[in-house]
């Protein structure tokens, strides 16, 4: 994690260091573990407390790939001790070449493919703005992100002949949110009620919390508002489906 | 610590192991939804049954997780390619890999097929008919309904109506959205199942928890996977289910029939599993592929393929999501996904332009599935992704479930990648054709309009794609089709395929409970044929007739009320 983007350059304005963003303070899964199984718990409790090393990417790749990582799942509002590692898990998937049990035929091997990607966006970096990806501002990176985010890289780069430039997105966000959105914290922020085995759910309607759980106190969360990847009306329409679809039927 | 399969139940012990140069019966390759009711039933006959797993064989306490990260090895994670103008993605969405295989993360809706799903062609001119009936399956409907069992609406109105043998669930703030959206437009519904998921207690399987991590499997017990309703009972009766043995041939003889099956076991060492016959149920990828990489002199094309159609006619369901934000919050992870539903728009109705139909049902993704969702729902990164997640408790998500037409273009060959074990991998491919596309559009504006009467304040939608059927299709032309009406090869009478990749269409119902109900009747026709099948080349097609002593102890007529 950089915490490049505090004062957010963006911006110019400052984001909350916060212990707990989300609208349920003071609510904490990890408080739980004693409700949950052995097996859940030794799971969960590693995932916080233990961080893989970097083993698959080079130092000068994991350096990028942080760059581009803080800014498709971005931290900054999260206090620094509470920020959740997305890199390490990726790059564990890779070193240890776990696959999702299919390959799109247009695409090459997960691993091939975060490589090329990686060269791609440090190419399209120099040839826009004469600087490492790492190095530039917020919004410069977020345009070539956004560039990648619609399809349309800009500038176009011959890497992208390789692979749909959308398949890898698709990829490269479906690791990020997987690493962030299975992390207790994460589940802390969203209010998700986490692992419930042997225990289980008692109040199943009306959105009504378990004792534990906690009621939503909804405030204004200071994400900066002029960021690109702020959610759009228009992009909210069609779109297709590039994930690997799991969690319906 | 003893095997454990659900919160109360242990897996019976010790269990028989055949020896290496043993002569079996029966070796069953995969023991997931058809496999593990087939060799429970075989070993209750008194056959000597080797059913070959590729994957472990799950204590559930240990290896699972409620969690949805942890859950990966559920699924069948070797690599595979996918492809066409609308690749389907494979692993997680739709394949299962260890003792119980897709049922262990089925998500346990259990609609029947309707009795116009058997004679598609008949009636619309589109797809293929059966070669039998929806009344030749009924009783197995009825019997398996009882053994998983199968809780639901004392009357359910769709198709052949029924009721089910355990009570309907409550519903969970998704259900109320269905119910609700449904109810202000005029839809009917149903509430609280058919759901292959206790509502009450069942000999040593408890109750639902609600925790709705069914497709994480389920360590409670409460829901149904052969692994814990089929299997042990086969264990108790003789059968071996041998875990880690990953089957890369099948083995044919001069005189033209199979004697074994080739695999390779846990050390990645190849061994070999005499049968007097075999049976195939890998589902509709890995059973095409492991007959396409069996071809040897005879068999060119691969066995039983003498039609050319073999891995041909593959099917998935469209499976859109649509998720709405509403102003009150909903707390969607609560609950099993699947527990209502509507089979309004399944028949097909002229004036919707377009053959067959789909259903409407609760689907309920956890944090991370959701948020995939969302990625390519709303093209959410960055912040837009923070934000919209943390509204999560806010979402309700809805799911079509329409009927694709079988195409002979969408299809499983052999890719020129090869796995850990030097076998060359699948390769999927799968086009929309023009029907199906007017289907899918329907289906999607109809569950966003349920979805806005429910009162949602934002909709958005997801294409998608459930379930695999097809590719090694039955009928009664040889010329067309893989195997005849009980699963036995065309070709090789002593080689048989159970599992879903032997239906010719697919319905808008899940298939899981037709797969069992299927593998229940290949299994008495097997029982009833007896040594003719090992011995005589002879094709009977007489109906078999139901044997109830069959089903697992307890299970046996629990009360499944028959509606005239």
């Amino acid at each position: 994690m950089t915490k490049k983007s505090l004062p957010y350059l963006a911006t110019g304005g400052d984001l909350k260091d916060l212990e707990q963003p989300g609208f349920y303070p003071g609510y904490s899964t990890m408080a739980q573990k004693r409700s949950w199984e052995d097996a859940t718990r030794k799971t969960v409790t590693k995932r916080v407390t233990e961080t893989a090393p970097i083993r698959f990417f080079s130092e000068k790749e994991a350096t990028l790939l942080r760059a581009v990582i803080d800014r498709v799942m971005p931290q900054d509002d999260r206090a620094e001790e509470r920020t959740i590692p997305i890199l390490s898990v990726l790059d564990e998937r890779l070193y240890k070449n776990s696959l999702n049990g299919f390959r799109y035929e247009d695409m090459p091997p997960d691993r091939e493919a975060y490589r090329l990607a990686i060269k791609a966006i440090e190419e399209m970096a120099q040839h826009r703005f004469q600087q490492s990806f790492h190095a530039l501002t917020v919004h410069w990176q977020e345009l070539i992100l956004m560039s990648l985010h619609d399809g349309k890289p800009e500038p176009a780069n011959a890497a992208w002949q390789e692979m749909p430039v959308r398949r890898f997105w698709a990829m490269l966000m479906e690791d990020c949110v997987t690493a962030y959105y299975s992390h207790p914290w994460a589940w802390d922020e969203i209010g998700f009620g986490g692992p419930a085995y042997p225990r289980g759910y008692m109040r199943l309607e009306n959105g009504l919390p378990e004792p534990w759980e906690k009621d939503e106190r909804r405030y204004e969360w200071n994400a900066p508002v002029d960021s690109l990847s702020e959610l759009r009306e228009e992009s909210a329409s069609k779109r297709g489906s590039e994930h690997d679809h799991k969690g319906s039927h | 610590m003893p095997h454990r399969l659900g919160a109360m139940q242990t897996l019976p012990s010790p269990m028989r192991r055949f020896q290496e140069n043993d002569l079996v019966d029966y070796c069953i390759v995969g023991v997931g939804s058809a496999g593990g009711v087939l060799v429970q039933r075989l070993a209750r006959a008194g056959f000597r049954v080797v059913a070959l797993e590729a994957g472990p064989f799950w204590d559930t306490e240990k290896d699972w997780v409620s969690d949805e990260k942890g859950s990966h090895e559920l699924y069948w994670n070797d690599l595979r390619i996918t492809g066409g103008t609308d690749p389907l993605a494979l692993g997680s969405n739709n394949c299962g890999k260890g003792v119980g295989g897709g049922s262990v993360h089925w998500a346990a809706f259990a609609p029947r097929f309707h009795p116009s799903d058997f004679r598609v062609y008949s009636e619309d001119g589109v797809g293929v008919d059966w070669p039998m009936s929806y009344w030749d399956l009924k009783p197995y409907y009825e019997l398996l309904e009882r053994e998983m069992p199968v809780a639901g609406p004392a009357w359910f109105p769709w198709g052949d109506p029924h009721g089910h043998p355990y009570g309907p669930h409550p519903l969970s703030g998704r259900g109320d959205v269905l119910v609700r959206g449904c109810t202000k437009l005029g839809i009917r519904s149903v509430a609280g199942g058919p759901v292959a998921i206790l509502s009450a207690s069942h000999g040593d399987r408890p109750h639902c928890i609600y925790r709705g991590f069914c497709i994480q499997g389920c360590k409670v017990g409460a829901k149904a996977s052969t692994l814990i309703t089929h299997v042990p009972n086969a264990i108790s009766h003789g059968a071996e289910i041998r875990a880690h043995a990953m089957a890369s041939r099948v083995s044919v003889r001069q005189d033209g029939r199979v004697d074994g099956v080739f695999y390779f076991d846990r050390e990645g060492k190849e061994q070999f599993q005499r049968a007097r016959a075999v049976i195939v149920s890998g589902y509709a990828i890995e059973t095409p592929r492991l007959l396409l990489n069996s071809a040897c002199p005879g068999h060119r094309q691969g066995l039983a393929n003498s039609s050319g159609t073999l891995g041909k006619y593959l099917m998935a369901q469209a499976g859109n999501v649509v998720a709405g934000r509403f102003e009150e919050l909903i707390r969607l992870y609560k609950a099993p996904p699947a527990h209502a539903l509507s089979e309004e728009f399944y028949e097909t109705d002229p004036r919707r332009g377009f053959a067959r139909g789909f259903a409407i049902q609760t689907v309920g993704p956890l944090p991370v599935a959701f948020a995939k969702q969302m990625v390519a729902a709303m093209g959410a990164w960055g912040w837009g992704m923070r934000r919209v997640m943390m509204d999560y408790n806010h979402w309700s998500t809805l799911g079509v479930l329409g009927e694709i037409l079988p195409w002979e273009d969408n299809c499983v060959e052999l890719a020129e990648e090869k796995d850990q074990h030097g076998l060359p991998v699948a390769k999927v491919t799968f086009n929309l054709h023009d029907n199906d596309k007017k289907l899918i559009e329907f289906g999607k504006q109809k569950v966003m309009e349920i979805m806005w009467a429910a009162g949602a304040k934002q909709v958005v939608q997801e294409s998608r794609f459930a379930h695999l059927v097809g590719a090694a299709r039955m009928g009664r032309d040889p010329s067309t089709s893989v195997v005849d009406k009980f699963g036995r090869t065309h070709d090789i009478p002593n080689l048989f395929v159970c599992d879903g990749s032997i239906l010719p269409t697919q319905g808008s119902a899940n298939p899981g409970l037709t797969i069992q109900a299927l593998a229940a009747r290949t299994a008495d026709y097997l029982i009833k044929q007896g040594d003719a099948i090992f011995f005589s080349n002879r094709r009977d097609l007489s109906e078999p007739g139901i044997r109830y002593d069959l089903s697992p102890p307890y299970t046996r007529f629990k009360g499944n009320p028959r509606i005239a």
